[in-house]
């Protein structure tokens, strides 16, 4: 299996279009909330809103460790290993 | 001094409860009555035990007691106390698994397959143990159930999620435990209570009628306070189950038997790069295993940290996906802490995950052909030695990070691709803090070998705590 690293994170290439680092930030801060609110009802969940910035925090964390793996370029044909034999 | 008073059991270990045993030099009756009593004297210090099971244990010793004085053969662990997390199935009671909302699940009708194996192997279960909730923790800490504490200064953590049983063996209230390690619960508990831990090959050990938290990364495997009494256990335990999906149709390859053959011929290396502990305890623990070992190469694990993220998100989505019922109907009765993460976790996107899990086949693969060139692999279990029952945060190098979700940083890119380890603790002062000796798949044997190894030479060992 061939692996070609070293291509950029899909979220950095996302920040850079917009004009400046605050607004992309603050976006961002956005597009998580929204997230938050969205999944929930999507997923039939009701959240308290005292547990709104908990639960995104706890999303923004996620998606910056899925960001270091997005970012690893894969082959089309690797596997996944859902039921895994080491 | 076995026949002596009660307290003279509490360091024994399970080889030599075993062998005076079956030799009639003492009755397990005797030996259980010693364990209890001393569940009952320090428990209410360490917190480990959430249930006690004293009407079975001594209906079982004596039992075996009838056995041997008809002079039936005795098995390898007869009369030997142990403990499990409490997210094993114990017949009769419920299956809380360190949560609030299992106290309104039925007893469990059968113990599970590993309660079972050792039991049949001449154990004899005393209890069931604290835990984080729902293995989501590395701290030990527990809300409803309160923090178990470490045996080796009571204000301090034992490290988690199996904390129960790091408190227990380390505490000297049984000379064995079972806990489960889907990050790193076994190794972190194992390092921050002075203690030895196994985490076998994912597959090995049936993880029957356990309740789960990540199927897959979840492995379950024994601690205890010498390597012997870890291979013993281990082959008790060992088999094909047809009621875990996940358990390798591999036949046993019992460890005991190799436990004295050295490391003579053992390529042993050092884990680099992200692995290359941070503080002074880290660092003073993996050299003087290395420096003992006459381990002098450093080998590079590739893309660790981002192995790590990989079974960061896999552990959220999986985790979210048993609960999401639970969420939805009984958010409120989480411990918010892990509540949060949980939720957070449902969130995450799927095309995410598969990536996670497509990594974890790459990361595989580049680690086994580093096992053409090594034997065993050594790295720190935890990052530093135990912190403060509700510490927030810790320090690596100049970084301030949280505890909570960074005592498995050594530990969660192993058990991500499921290779065995076995923590070995260094008797360091004030505090105790363990190496990761990190073996190939199904070589188990491997890691315990050096393991043994190491504490005939006296480098790791269980130190007693004064208590």
């Amino acid at each position: 299996m061939k692996h070609k690293a070293g291509r950029k994170a899909k979220s950095v290439r996302a920040k850079r279009s917009y004009p400046a680092r605050t607004t992309a930030k603050a976006k961002r801060e956005d597009s998580i909330d929204a997230l938050v609110e969205a999944n929930a009802q999507a997923l039939g969940l009701t959240l308290d809103p005292a547990w709104h910035d908990s639960v995104a925090f706890n999303l923004r964390l996620i998606l910056r460790h899925a960001a270091l793996v997005d970012e690893f370029a894969l082959p089309d044909d690797a596997e996944p290993a859902p039921v895994f034999h080491a | 001094m076995l026949e002596t008073a009660a307290g003279d059991f509490a360091w024994d270990s399970a080889a030599p409860i075993a062998a005076a045993v079956a030799a009639g030099r003492v009755s397990a009756t005797h030996i259980v009555e010693a364990a209890l009593a001393r569940i009952r004297e320090r428990d209410p210090l360490l917190n480990s035990f959430t249930a006690v099971t004293e009407r079975r244990a001594l209906a079982r010793a004596q039992a075996l007691d009838a056995a041997r004085a008809k002079g039936e053969k005795l098995p390898a662990l007869v009369g030997v106390p142990f403990a499990v997390k409490n997210l094993f199935d114990v017949a009769g009671l419920p299956t809380l698994a360190g949560s609030k909302i299992n106290r309104d699940l039925p007893p469990a009708e059968r113990d599970a397959a590993l309660i079972e194996r050792l039991e049949a192997a001449g154990a004899i279960l005393v209890g069931a143990l604290n835990m984080g909730e729902y293995a989501y923790d590395f701290t030990g800490e527990n809300i409803h159930d309160g923090p178990s504490r470490n045996p080796h200064d009571l204000h301090r953590m034992t490290g988690g999620s199996s904390g129960g049983s790091g408190a227990a063996v380390g505490g000297g209230l049984v000379p064995f435990a079972l806990g489960s390690d889907t990050n790193g619960s076994i190794r972190v508990p194992s390092s921050l209570c002075g203690i030895f831990g196994l985490k076998p090959t994912y597959g090995r050990l049936t993880r029957a009628r356990t309740f789960p938290f990540v199927a897959s990364l979840d492995h379950l495997g024994p601690f205890a306070r010498t390597t012997r009494d870890l291979a013993l256990a281990y082959d008790a335990m060992q088999g094909y189950d047809l009621d875990d999906p996940a358990c390798a149709d591999r036949a046993a390859e019992p460890v005991v038997p190799r436990l004295d053959k050295g490391t003579d011929g053992l390529r042993v290396a050092v884990a680099g790069g992200y692995f290359k502990g941070k503080t002074a305890e880290a660092v003073a623990a993996v050299d003087s295993v290395a420096s003992a070992l006459g381990a002098n190469r450093d080998i590079d694990i590739p893309q660790s940290e981002r192995a790590r993220s990989a079974a960061f998100i896999i552990t959220a989505s999986e985790g979210a996906s048993l609960h999401l019922d639970r969420l939805r109907t009984h958010a409120k009765d989480y411990d918010p802490a892990v509540r949060d993460r949980l939720i957070a976790g449902a969130m995450t996107p799927a095309s995410l995950v598969v990536k996670a899990q497509k990594f974890r086949r790459w990361y595989r693969e580049e680690v086994l052909k580093l096992f053409a060139e090594v034997d065993a692999i050594l790295a720190p279990a935890t990052p530093c030695t135990a912190p403060l029952i509700g510490q927030q945060t810790f320090k690596l190098g100049d970084v301030e990070l949280p505890v909570r979700a960074n005592l498995g940083l050594y530990t969660q890119p192993i058990s991500f691709i499921g290779l065995p380890v076995v923590a070995v603790p260094v008797p360091l002062a004030p505090l105790p803090i363990a190496v990761q000796i990190i073996a190939a798949p199904w070589r188990e044997d491997v890691a315990l070998r050096v393991a043994y190894a190491l504490e005939a030479q006296g480098v790791v060992a269980a130190p007693r705590p004064s208590f």
